[in-house]
């Protein structure tokens, strides 16, 4: 009897919990189905809800705006658990239950890895946001809205080659993050005038990186660059200011949102964010086109989640609004004129730069795309244009 | 009477039959359901072989992702990097995984229990770290792509499909080899060293060599899961070859039913099948998943293979 | 005096990160050494610990209370758990249980999800001051508080098990069930106590350890598995042994990156754990067996 009452109690429990999802949707006829793939649960899930409240309202609003062409768009998310096994199986399930037309969503190297490999396989394109390099010749559907990984290195050093700096040390995460930020530096390092003093790796869960920054120290560095996001990049700073070491920190694109800036709140050393226009609309001047896009998804954004959007936001809000554009135009939505509309994409303005794509390009943004800011009382000063 | 023996010992077409029809049966949807089964297959091989190390070796191990890792690892960059054929670089993982656990399976089988468990799941960590550091080789954390579909005397499985078939197949092969083993006298023998080691060795059985036989076989077996695993993904990371996957197997092998081979076959099916029916629940998926989890623990104390088994005596099928 | 001052950084690592480890090994070994279980769920009761008394904070609630507030709320919760779930299992074998908690971690980590969202809550630490410095190195005050409260539960603990009678009864529980059942000591309620002490402990770690760290849903994870390290080496049961081996988990670590390499540190750490393991197959401070 008592296993019973358990049973009704976790039962009640699983019913009360289930939620209701759907959107309202204005235009009629078929929907045309986008695939979401986010990072929900797990070690990535903080910013995999910034890509979700981002995507969803870019859809609410192409749909209130009478959709394409009449058609509504659907955009159907799941969560791929930080795990690429997890991505791997979401991507089919897209592909062959939801019959996407196309994918956007993943937000680290391994899960865009595994996430490209069914889209080449499938023929259909998916336009993530993370640090993978996409090569057009093997990855044939993968396009990617996040700045080359390569700005993201190269435009800080030019700010610190204005500010004289020559020598930097590495504290590199262990994972995809850090591998990559260690080969960019050594491969930038020389055109800058940069000497690299010296290199030490750190657990992303460790809960202390002084012994790291206590014997790069020695090497007297005049600035840091560690190449993560999130609460390792707040902790390395947060240690940094513990040791009296008060160089500048070079940190990974991906920090320019509240939620790290809520993090570095009361730390004292000067933390150095290489971010896109939508980081901080208020510095880019009038002239600029994106600042219109920026400023009019920004207005919805507050209005429903009482924040603006940020560099995670804005790489999938450009890569739905990608997709809807070369829906406009394209007859029939198949993955290789899908793909094709994509690559002949010129001057398409969007949150985090102008996009001309090529079938040797499938970034699309330039380097001058990717600006250089300061944390300063928590909130970005631009340091380079 | 004889009819309804052979039937019985026959009743392992039913469930091939199932499984050769499902594709059939969700038709456009089909790419979707053989993938997931995929997935399933491959896990299915892994637990089936933590059973028998766990379940009838008594020998607990807390790293068995780390063999699987080797395997897919092995596939992935022979194939990759030096362009050997998948079914020739399989057999390299499997070799090279037999030959690791051969090595370090004397030493640390000495350990018993708890401090077993450590040890394995330090194995693990370690694999890791290794495939993360030596980036020329795997990738590093980054991954390896570009692997290529399985092929097999020139026939590649690049269709979902296929592979489903294939994969279901060395399924096949792994559960009726181990249920071999555990009904030969080697299998008693087994049993004998998990109930009693001292006693076992009185008489005369040396059980380090059979613990050690049996760790070089399971982890054999981990490494094809592997080779599978790396050539349907297409792409491979050290994100999925954790500790928190080996623990992962721990719980199929419970849920559907610790030292039954059947059971954790069950168990791994289930636990690859469940998210898909509970993805739309959103940000309350991980809690209903764990209070599912719960459920099962506290209804079906024998795991879920107890409940056929109840069900087989209910119906009349029992031998006792 | 600078030419030196890295090696005496690499031990004020070691000790903070030390500390860190002894603290969650004592909530392990409170739980395994009642109820002979190795509790998956332990990170859990970490982060519902810390993120229970960070919201508290941020609502206006005073630190002592908060701390105390969320210490028994964990407590209520770790034997709840054990009253709903363990209860009913407690005659299956060792390897369910170990899974039952396994599922409570998923239950709680989900819980968690839902209570306190994605993002990572900052708790000041318990003295705002500037960090103290020892020839050129420095070390944060916080470390103190953690170090205080380990003593302060260690004495605790020693406390309930050697003078009262409840502590007593749960001890002779641990060292044998059936003698201590005829005796008239209900197991059961050995076990639901163990389960309060345990889940306390591990909300203290948490909450003591929180302002050193960023806490999230999925926090408890890192803890955990360093905290089952330190535990085998210190030889399970032993609290003190798993306090030294705590420690001195976390010094090896730091010299091997300070001196050795970060890149393989996590590498060399665990062929260390395995080689002690091989070495002392009841761990380092077992005196027991």
């Amino acid at each position: 009897m008592k296993k019973f009452l358990i049973f009704i109690l976790l039962l009640l429990f699983v019913g009360l919990s289930a939620t209701n999802i759907g959107y309202a949707q204005k235009p009629t006829g078929e929907p045309y189905v986008i695939g979401g793939i986010f990072p929900l649960t797990g070690y990535l899930s903080w910013l995999g809800e910034y890509k979700k409240k981002g995507s969803e309202l870019k859809v609410e609003l192409i749909n209130e705006a009478d959709g394409i062409n009449g058609r509504p768009l659907k955009l159907v998310i799941y969560d791929d658990q930080s795990s690429p096994e997890q991505a791997a199986k979401i991507a089919q399930r897209l592909i062959s239950k939801d019959k996407a037309i196309a994918m956007i969503g993943t937000a680290s190297v391994p899960i865009s890895g595994a996430v490209a490999s069914l889209a080449n396989k499938n023929s259909i394109p998916a336009i993530i946001g993370s640090g993978y390099e996409v090569n057009p010749e093997k990855d044939r559907f993968v396009f990617n809205t996040a700045h080359k990984t390569d700005f993201a290195v190269a435009r800080p050093f030019q700010y610190f080659k204005e500010k004289g700096i020559t020598k930097l040390a590495l504290l590199m995460p262990i994972g995809s993050l850090g591998e990559l930020g260690s080969t960019l530096a050594r491969k930038y390092a020389p055109s800058y005038g940069i000497t690299i003093v010296g290199e030490e790796k750190f657990d992303v869960k460790a809960p202390d990186v002084t012994a790291q920054l206590a014997k790069l120290k020695t090497l007297k560095p005049q600035a840091l660059f560690s190449f993560c996001t999130g609460e390792p990049a707040a902790l390395v700073a947060r240690n940094m200011a513990q040791m009296n070491m008060n160089i500048p920190v070079l940190v990974s694109h991906g920090n320019a949102n509240p939620g790290f800036l809520k993090l570095v709140s009361n730390v004292n050393v000067p933390i150095i964010v290489p971010a896109g226009r939508a980081a901080a609309p208020d510095a880019i001047p009038d002239s600029d086109p994106c600042k219109k896009v920026i400023a009019a998804f920004n207005k919805r954004h507050i209005a429903k989640f009482n924040e603006p959007a940020n560099y995670y936001s804005a790489e999938m809000v450009d890569a739905i609004a990608i997709i809807a554009e070369v829906l406009k135009t394209t007859k029939g939505a198949t993955g290789e004129k899908l793909r094709d509309g994509i690559e002949n994409l010129k001057n398409f303005v969007g949150m985090q730069g102008i996009y001309n794509f090529s079938p040797s390009d499938h970034h699309g943004t330039v380097l001058n795309d990717m600006m250089v800011f300061e944390v300063k009382e928590g909130k970005l000063h631009m340091l380079l244009k | 009477m004889n009819i309804m023996e052979r039937l019985k010992k026959a009743w392992w077409i039913l469930p091939a039959v199932i499984l050769g029809i499902i594709p059939l049966i969700f038709k456009e949807k089909s790419a979707y359901v053989s993938g997931i089964l995929i997935f399933a297959g491959i896990y299915i091989i892994l637990a089936v072989g933590l059973d028998l190390l766990m379940g009838y070796a008594g020998q607990i191990s807390v790293g068995h992702a780390s063999f699987f890792a080797i395997g897919a690892y092995s596939s992935a960059i022979l194939t990759v990097k030096y362009g050997i054929s998948p079914l020739l670089a399989m057999f390299f993982g499997m070799f090279l995984s037999g030959l690791i656990a051969w090595i370090i399976g004397r030493p640390v089988l000495a350990l018993k229990e708890y401090y077993l468990a450590m040890a394995t799941l330090a194995f693990n960590e370690i694999v890791i770290t290794l495939i993360i550091e030596i980036e020329w080789l795997t990738g590093g954390a980054s991954g390896l792509k570009n692997i290529p579909s399985f092929s097999l005397f020139g026939f590649t499985m690049k269709n979902n499909l296929h592979y489903y078939y294939f994969v279901w197949f060395v399924v096949f092969l792994v559960v009726a080899m181990t249920i071999a083993i555990v009904k030969s006298p080697m299998g008693r023998t087994l049993i004998a060293i998990h109930s009693d080691e001292v006693a076992a060795r009185t008489f005369g059985i040396n059980s380090t060599k059979y613990k050690t036989g049996i760790f070089v076989l399971v982890n054999v077996f981990a490494s094809v899961a592997g080779s599978l695993y790396a050539h349907y993904m297409g792409f491979i990371a050290p994100d999925d070859f954790g500790v928190s996957t080996s623990v992962n197997m721990l719980v199929m092998l419970f849920l559907g039913g610790f030292g039954t081979i059947y059971g954790p076959a069950i168990g791994a099916l289930f636990l690859k099948i469940l998210p898909e029916l509970t993805y739309f629940f959103q940000d309350y998926e991980l809690l209903i998943n764990g209070v599912i989890l719960i459920i099962v623990l506290v209804f079906m104390p024998k795991g879920m293979y107890g409940i056929f088994v109840a069900m087989k005596r209910k119906i009349g099928f029992s031998r006792e | 005096m600078g030419e030196y001052s890295h090696l005496f950084q690499f031990f004020f690592s070691g000790i903070t990160t030390g500390s860190i480890y002894a603290l969650i090994a004592v909530s392990l070994v409170i739980v395994y050494r009642v109820s002979q279980l190795i509790c998956f769920s332990q990170g859990e009761f970490f982060v519902f610990g810390a993120l229970f008394m960070a919201t508290l904070i941020s609502k206006g609630v005073s630190l002592p209370l908060a701390f105390v507030i969320s210490l028994f709320g964990s407590m209520a919760m770790g034997g709840f758990l054990q009253w709903l779930l363990i209860r009913r299992i407690q005659g299956s074998s060792i390897g369910n249980l170990i899974v039952m908690t396994i599922a409570i971690f998923l239950a709680l980590r989900g819980l968690a999800l839902i209570i306190w969202g994605r993002e990572s809550y900052v708790v000041r630490p318990f003295t705002e001051s500037q960090p103290i410095t020892f020839m050129g190195a420095s070390l944060q005050l916080q470390v103190f508080w953690i170090a205080g409260i380990t003593v302060f539960v260690l004495l605790l603990i020693w406390f309930f098990f050697e003078k009262t009678m409840l502590g007593l009864a749960m001890r002779a529980c641990a060292e044998n069930p059936l003698g201590a059942s005829l005796m008239g000591i209900s197991v059961n309620r050995a076990a639901f106590f163990a389960w309060a002490w345990g889940a306390a402990i591990g909300a203290i770690a948490g909450m003591t350890i929180c302002p050193l760290l960023f806490t999230q849903y999925t926090s408890g994870v890192m803890p955990m598995v360093k905290g089952f390290i330190a535990m085998s080496i210190g030889g399970l049961s032993s609290i003190m042994g798993s306090v030294i081996a705590g420690l001195m988990l976390g010094l090896v670590e730091s010299y091997t990156i300070g001196l050795i390499s970060s890149k393989f540190s996590d590498a060399i750490v665990f062929t260390l754990l395995i080689l002690v393991l091989l070495i002392r197959p009841s761990g380092l401070f077992n005196s027991q067996r």
